[in-house]
């Protein structure tokens, strides 16, 4: 679980990363100082064994058995110097500046020079010390502080020093001698051995220091790059727990995280601005059924109280019957807006004549028009337009229900068609008290009412479900009003 | 007890009125805003009844303009029952409110309470002598003998019991007990406080000649 946590998988690939450096830079540096500190100590060793060997006076480079006047002919590990009788040229390693000695003489002494021994001090149990060896085993020399039982190296036909090898924490070369014998140099390492011990415990300590101290800052960094995050998540956690109103705290709107944050603002702000329109809906739609509710409950609950004559009876029944009208007719409605929200609403796309669909409409709505003493002037030229008659006539007939409503007693309503720019058009007019600039943006809302009250026989969804039905049509309804002097709605659609 | 009640929606307000007249109060309706407003300014209702959505004024409109005259109780019916707008309610000078869709016997009851503690009554038991109102249930009772009054034999003994201890004209109960359709003649108010006399005692009712009644505290 804590390992999903992106501030623990940071810490730990970094934690990773780290220890991997630090053990490469703590080994690489152990390894330069062993090498460093070995090689000296070799150096010394190999000066010595050739010391040891000049002391023999061997000359450095000859076989046993091979002819000594054989020019051309050279050692594998160098140049070719040793003819008998001359010095050879001056060399690396342990025979620089040997005289040239008697070939094959089987010493069965060995000393060192005054000037050779000072270079073991032979009271130093940590000084270098020498043993060599006969042919047969037989040790001929052997300086006092070297150790007991040290096991004779083997003897090889290569005359140059033998490596470096490490034994109990001593430091050995040897050569091995044309005749046979064997010299060996060597010295105790124990004081570098726990020198480089110290070094490494060192390197550890401070590599772990660094590791901690890393490690730390690695977590500080990743708290802070993650606290945006964090905060992100926690009021997202708000959100999602129904707080619409909270908003990210995006002050560095230029980074990464600024700019999510900035994108999920304006998502949340979209989403509240949506939630409240629905809620708002809703809470419209209740509203609306409250009165007619009303209605049917204080009618019965009155009939009720006593015996009531025929008439009062069929009044009460007639006020319920008109409630129950009113709630069907938002019902209705309201369906028929939510099968346009959920793109449900199956519409019909045949070629037909807006002006004669136009016409029907008015012969529906004659009756009330004449009732409110309206008059309805038409233009209607043949206008073909694709879609669906019977909703597009439902358009119609609720945009001059509402012109014949709100007009004017003996005012006029104006229906004209026409074909325009690829579209047909149709525009109802009315001579009524106009719209307020404040109520027009409004007024495709649902359940928006200009005059804040209830009208019989008015949902308040009218002009919302025109506008879906147009829409779906992909035409467009657009309103523009006078105030005092009238109102237009114009209806576009496209021909094909 | 005379109501004004404002509505809208012509049933509602229809249904309403024959209730509450029913019930032995004069009720005056009005349709709108501005008609409800114009009546409430002109008269002393003892109660209105407010319905907020209404045309030409809405019913906060109409309770502002009314507050800086009148201290009327008013009862608001609302639709939206969203606690902002009960505060609101409230806060513009607001009595009470009861949401819609209303059970009658509630209204009826809230009503009875905003009435009743407009005039400084708080408990709904008045005792006068030997006669106990009880506003809450409408009940009469003389020594400890329940009395049958109709509704408007009650409704006057209320308002006079309300306004015991003074002398109540007889324009202020013309005014509060019959509403403007009622086309009652004016010695029906004699008949009616001859009538309560026979029930409860004659000297329940004191007539001061030439002004009014009064019911002695």
């Amino acid at each position: 679980m804590i390992f999903k946590s992106i501030r623990w998988r940071l810490q730990m690939w970094y934690g990773l990363i780290l220890v991997g450096v630090l053990a490469g830079f703590g080994f690489t540096a152990y390894q330069l100082q062993r090498g460093k500190q070995f090689r000296r100590i070799d150096d010394e060793i190999q000066r010595r064994v050739g010391e040891l060997a000049s002391a023999m006076r061997l000359p450095p480079r000859r076989e046993p058995g091979r002819p000594a006047n054989r020019p051309g002919e050279g050692f594998p590990d160098g140049p070719e110097s040793g003819r008998p009788g001359s010095p050879p040229p001056p060399r690396q390693g342990p025979f620089e500046g040997e005289p040239p000695e008697i070939m094959d003489r089987a010493p069965k002494e060995f000393h060192l020079r005054p000037q050779q021994m000072s270079l073991f001090d032979e009271s130093d149990t940590n000084a270098f010390y020498y043993v060599v060896w006969a042919r047969d085993g037989r040790e001929l020399g052997r300086s006092a502080n070297a150790p007991r039982a040290l096991p004779i190296p083997v003897h090889t036909a290569t005359l140059a020093p033998s490596a470096p090898r490490m034994r109990d924490g001593f430091r050995e070369i040897s050569l091995s001698t044309p005749p046979g014998e064997i010299l060996l140099a060597g010295r105790s390492v124990a004081l570098e051995l726990r020198d480089l011990r110290r070094t490494s415990w060192l390197l550890t300590g401070t590599g772990s220091g660094i590791l901690l101290l890393g490690l730390a800052g690695g977590w500080w960094i990743a708290t802070r790059a993650i606290q945006p995050i964090d905060e992100i998540s926690s009021t997202a956690v708000q959100i999602a727990a129904g707080d619409l109103s909270k908003r990210i705290n995006a002050s560095d709107t230029d980074s990464e995280l600024g700019r999510l944050a900035g994108v999920l603002n304006s998502t949340f702000a979209r989403l509240e601005a949506a939630f409240e329109e629905q809620k708002q809906f809703t809470s419209d739609a209740a509203h609306e059924l409250r009165t007619p509710v009303s209605v049917v409950l204080t009618q019965t609950q009155m009939a009720l109280t006593r015996e009531r004559t025929a008439a009062e009876y069929r009044e009460t029944i007639e006020s319920c019957q008109r409630a129950a009208q009113r709630m069907r007719g938002l019902i209705e409605s309201l369906l028929e807006l939510a099968r346009f929200d959920v793109g449900q609403e199956q519409l019909k796309r045949v070629r037909f004549d807006l002006s004669r669909t136009a016409q029907d409409c008015i012969d529906l709505v004659c009756p009330l028009a004449e009732e409110r003493h309206v008059n309805i002037q038409t233009d209607l030229p043949p206008v073909d337009c694709t879609g669906d008659p019977a909703r597009l006539g439902q358009v119609i007939t609720n945009l001059l229900t509402n012109a014949i409503h709100y007009n004017k007693l003996d005012g006029n309503v104006r229906l004209s068609a026409r074909p325009e720019n690829g579209s047909a058009t149709l525009s109802v007019t009315d001579t009524g008290e106009g719209i307020s600039s404040e109520d027009l943006p409004h007024i495709f809302k649902r359940f928006y009412r200009a005059d804040k009250s209830r009208t019989r026989g008015r949902t308040g969804l009218g002009l919302a479900i025109s506008k879906a039905i147009v829409e779906s049509h992909g035409g467009t309804l657009q309103v523009a009003s006078q105030p005092g002097e009238g109102t237009t709605f114009t209806l576009k659609l496209p021909i094909d | 007890m005379r109501i004004l009640v404002v509505e809208d929606e012509p049933d509602l307000l229809r249904g309403l009125t024959q209730a509450l007249r029913e019930e032995g109060y004069a009720v005056d309706t009005a349709p709108d805003g501005e008609e409800g407003l114009y009546k409430a300014q002109s008269w002393d209702y003892d109660a209105l009844v407010l319905d907020i959505m209404l045309p030409k004024l809405d019913g906060w409109e109409v309770l502002k303009r009314l507050r800086q005259i009148k201290k009327t109780p008013v009862l608001m019916l609302t639709a939206r029952d969203q606690s902002r707008d009960r505060v609101r309610g409230l806060d513009t000078g607001a009595d009470d409110y009861v949401v819609k869709p209303f059970d009658l016997p509630e209204l009826f009851a809230r009503l009875r309470a905003l009435i009743r503690r407009s005039a400084g009554e708080t408990r709904n038991i008045i005792k006068i002598g030997h006669v106990v109102i009880d506003t809450g249930a409408r009940t009469i009772t003389h020594r400890g003998e329940p009395v049958t009054l109709t509704p408007r034999e009650y409704v006057l003994v209320e308002y006079l019991a309300l306004h015991r201890g003074k002398l109540v004209t007889r324009t202020a109960l013309y005014e509060h007990l019959f509403d403007e359709d009622d086309s009652s003649l004016s010695n029906l108010l004699d008949v009616h406080v001859s009538n309560i006399r026979k029930k409860l005692g004659h000297d329940f009712i004191v007539t001061r000649r030439g002004h009014g009644y009064c019911i002695e505290g």
